[in-house]
């Protein structure tokens, strides 16, 4: 056996370990996927809404914030205008004039993260819930999460579930099927307590807990990952409903969506670097044991599929580049192309991991609002859409190299 | 609690890795069932072929006791032998690429690589019994080699894949693999003088290096010895 054939193993060992963890949890756990704890009493939530320049959704958020299924007593929003060149303050004044609930804090563009921190100062609710200002969450989205942490202390951040708002071309429905996937693995996890990211669009959070670990970090290009690794880290809990629901908008065009990956990707890589020093530790959670290994796995995996396919399409290409000397030399490679698959070991792992993919992306899209959840969608979705994946892992790893961090969905 | 929540999670990790390894292990059998029958039937085409070989080398004894001038004969049962042995050589190449774990066919690999050369030597002498009345393509690649190597052998392989579909028994196409270790190859290249794989050797005569046209190929295919000879075509 060669190292290449070593690493081809090792990889359908991890990838098939990591889908059948998910399909032996989801079947273990099935009946609980909509549950959540009932609230009992309502306290005080600050609903904090970063924003840059958002004049076109922030209205649609702020409406849906209003009409929340939540004591209007018992909640404030908090819209931080982050330096918007646009008229998003301008809006939100229009709506401070109706609504008193509503409190404004404009500053100098700063980055999400210190907007929260800043906001979090003068946020009077023992609980934040933190918004995007292009999401749109659903009326009885905080009454489905506040429950959460009645009964456990220990309980830091209740995350959602997103999913899209905008589905028009190819690569907003695509989203929407990621979108979906990421929801329903997110709640599997969720049955072993590690939810390891707790979502943009709406997450709610123990304002003193968050205030104990140091707020959101500036310097992290995602913070709703970073926070939740440092309360995990200290041994506290971070849970999921799947059952509150919050629509959001995705990147309509390559660009922004690319863009939008290379932070998550930067944002990953930098919060694994900054716990390194958890990997594999025992703790009161899986932070170590579990989290840490399945992102850094994730990335790896990741790393060496992008090789594997690069050398499978050198392999394709190659004999047709190299024998362009002999084209001009009367010689036309292309008329003597030639498909040929051998049924050997590495393809049938293959086949069997293709499989345990498709059941596993089944499952995952059921009772959501995908249209067409056949093989078919989730044949293209694993194979043209998460290829694309591999210019923002590529891009990732290039900025990171040249040190080039800094925020670009915007 | 937190004791009980851990314990039943590392029950599930346990039962997964156990399932992930039944998985893996039922690819692994299904593969080494499919891959060892591959290997059986490869194998039982060599000794097919050492069976046709020893027939040919048999017949060519027989020819020669006998005296009996029947070339026709001969001629015909070498290129039936040498037909089948290039159809199957196809099928090898893509077997040997596509192979990842199983080296049983490359170990293979030589003995065809002498059947070939025996077809060589045989259809050398049947061209001088028999007046010449084929002609011998020779082509002589490398084992080993990078990419642009393997596009040029690739090329030139399909090149003269085209010049057998087109002159049919007109030819001998013996591909063989210059460099694998065998000394009746190394004879046979130093014999005519071949420095550099891949090369064409044709009729015993030339000696083309590296990629050649098809037109070209062809007009160093005369047939000045058959039209002398002036009895036998098979076509």
């Amino acid at each position: 056996m060669n190292s290449l054939v070593v690493i081809y193993a090792i990889m359908f060992f991890f990838g098939i370990y990591f889908l059948l963890i998910f399909v032996v949890l989801y079947f273990r756990n099935k009946e609980k996927m909509d549950d959540y704890p009932k609230a009992t009493r309502f306290p005080r939530v600050s609903i904090l809404v970063p924003a840059y320049n958002e004049e076109k959704s922030i209205s649609g958020t702020i409406n849906a914030l209003l009409e929340l299924d939540y004591p209007k007593d018992k909640k404030e929003i908090i819209v931080i205008n982050d330096g918007s060149k646009d008229n998003t303050s301008g809006i939100i004044r229009e709506f401070m004039k109706k609504h008193k609930e509503i409190i404004l804090l404009d500053k100098k563009n700063s980055g999400k993260a210190d907007s929260l921190n800043q906001a979090i100062k003068i946020a009077k609710g023992d609980f934040i819930a933190v918004v995007d200002a292009d999401s749109y969450p659903t009326k009885d989205v905080l009454k489905k999460m506040i429950g959460y942490f009645e009964n456990d202390e220990k309980v830091a951040a209740v995350t959602s579930k997103v999913w899209v708002k905008n589905k028009n071309n190819f690569l907003e429905r695509f989203q929407d099927v990621d979108y979906c996937v990421i929801a329903w693995s997110r709640k599997i996890l969720d049955f072993i307590g590690a939810v390891y990211v707790t979502n943009g669009p709406f997450s709610v959070y123990r304002k003193s807990l968050v205030k104990e670990v140091g707020g959101f970090d500036p310097k992290n290009m995602t913070e709703d990952i970073e926070i939740t690794w440092n309360l995990l880290s200290r041994g506290y809990k971070t849970k999921m409903s799947y059952s509150a629901k919050v629509y959001t908008i995705v990147p309509e065009k390559v660009k922004v969506w690319t863009n939008q990956r290379v932070r998550w990707n930067v944002g990953g890589l930098q919060t694994l670097y900054k716990y390194r020093r958890f990997f594999l530790t025992h703790g009161e959670n899986l932070f170590g044991r579990f989290v840490m290994s399945y992102v850094s796995l994730s990335f790896l995996l990741a790393l060496f599929g992008l090789l594997l396919s690069l050398r499978f399409i050198y392999l394709a290409i190659s004999p047709y580049l190299f024998s362009l000397p002999y084209f001009f030399q009367g010689y036309n490679p292309f008329l003597f192309m030639d498909f040929y698959f051998a049924f050997t070991i590495l393809f049938i792992w293959g086949a069997l991991f293709f499989g345990l993919s498709i059941l596993f992306h089944k499952l995952a899209l059921q009772n959501t609002e995908v249209k067409r959840k056949n093989i078919l969608t989730i044949v293209i979705y694993i194979f043209v859409y998460r290829p694309l994946y591999m210019v923002p892992f590529v891009k990732s790893f290039y900025r990171l190299i040249r040190g080039d961090i800094k925020w670009y969905t915007k | 609690m937190v004791y009980k929540i851990v314990k039943s999670v590392h029950r599930d990790f346990i039962e997964t890795l156990f399932l992930t390894l039944l998985i893996l292990l039922i690819g692994f059998l299904i593969g080494f069932y499919v891959e060892s029958y591959r290997t059986n039937q490869i194998s039982k085409s060599y000794k097919e072929f050492e069976v046709g070989a020893l027939d040919l080398r048999l017949q060519n004894y027989y020819f020669q006791i006998m005296k009996e001038s029947s070339c026709e004969k001969a001629i015909e049962q070498n290129f039936v032998f040498a037909d089948r042995i290039y159809d199957e050589g196809l099928l090898l190449e893509r077997y040997e690429q596509s192979n990842e774990l199983s080296e049983d066919i490359l170990l293979e690999k030589k003995k065809y690589v002498l059947l070939k050369t025996e077809l060589w030597l045989n259809s050398i002498l049947l061209k001088e019994k028999c007046g010449n009345p084929f002609h011998t393509v020779v082509y002589v690649y490398s084992q080993t080699g990078n990419a642009l190597k393997e596009s040029e052998q690739d090329a030139i392989s399909n090149i003269l894949r085209k010049l057998k579909e087109e002159r049919g028994n007109d030819i001998i196409l013996i591909p063989i693999a210059g460099n694998i270790g065998i000394d009746i190859v190394d004879l046979q290249l130093n014999s005519y003088n071949v420095t550099y794989l891949p090369s064409i050797i044709i009729d015993e005569k030339q000696v083309l290096e590296g990629f050649h046209e098809l037109d070209e190929i062809k007009s160093y295919l005369v047939d000045d010895n058959k039209k002398n000879s002036g009895v036998i075509r098979l076509n």
